[in-house]
């Protein structure tokens, strides 16, 4: 099979690898959210760098969103797992234990 | 933004096809402006998260650091449930080649730093005060 000539007929705009790129960003930054979370609450940490498996899955499995309607399914489970983490985040800060800061002073 | 009683508008597949299937490209970038959405929650979820945890108590307004990050976390939550709807009205439009819905997502995320620069300097002027 020979190659196509223009890779714009492949992927026009590289709008596809502009897209995996983009996924990757959204699992990079859940994955730094759940370092952060980490620091103060192991658990809830470990899950959210978890979710960032999830993402980064999501966008691998299921690499072709044109054709048919895109994928909202997978859109939806992204944007619960935000609101997951947002109510993570909102148990940790009402439900901790008070924070004295990283730089709090001494004494 | 004004409200339509558009049959199509309740996000249910009609009976019939409803319009052409977009131009790939935009289908691309539509889903692109999700994901910029949803990070943009998830730094609201984490600036809060280290507003609360990461800085020293301020002097004087022990509630200081709860008032700043419990509405950036809540906010982060809005955004990201409104970006996906964002996203099912564009997605809509698309396949009927109609104009664009406008997002009030810009203006909230105005609206929401402003209100915060504000309520932060109300905390940080209130902690001087009491601390002198």
């Amino acid at each position: 099979m020979a190659p196509p000539e223009d890779l714009e007929d492949l992927d026009p705009g590289r709008a596809r690898e502009r897209t995996g790129l983009a996924w990757t960003r959204t699992a990079i930054a859940f994955g730094a959210v759940g370092a952060a979370v980490l620091k103060t609450n192991i658990a809830a940490g470990l899950t959210v760098v978890g979710l960032s498996v999830v993402i980064w899955t999501v966008s691998r499995f299921f690499p072709d969103p044109a054709g048919s309607d895109v994928r909202p399914r997978q859109l939806l489970l992204v944007t619960m797992t935000v609101v997951a983490v947002a109510l993570v985040a909102l148990a940790v800060v009402l439900l901790g234990h008070p924070s004295s800061g990283v730089h709090a002073p001494k004494g | 933004m004004a409200a339509t009683n558009h049959p199509h508008d309740r996000g249910e597949e009609p009976a019939s096809p409803e319009g052409a299937e977009p131009d790939a490209r935009f289908t691309f970038a539509n889903e692109r402006t999700f994901l910029a959405w949803q990070r943009t929650a998830l730094a609201f979820v984490v600036a809060g998260l280290a507003i609360v945890q990461l800085l020293p108590p301020f002097p004087g307004v022990p509630w200081g650091r709860h008032v700043l990050g419990v509405p950036l976390i809540a906010l982060g939550g809005v955004i990201a449930v409104s970006g996906f709807r964002q996203w099912q009205r564009s997605q809509q439009s698309l396949r009927r080649q109609e104009p664009l819905p406008r997002s009030v997502l810009p203006q909230i995320l105005a609206v929401t730093i402003t209100a915060m620069a504000i309520v932060a300097a109300i905390v940080l002027l209130v902690s001087a005060i009491l601390r002198h």
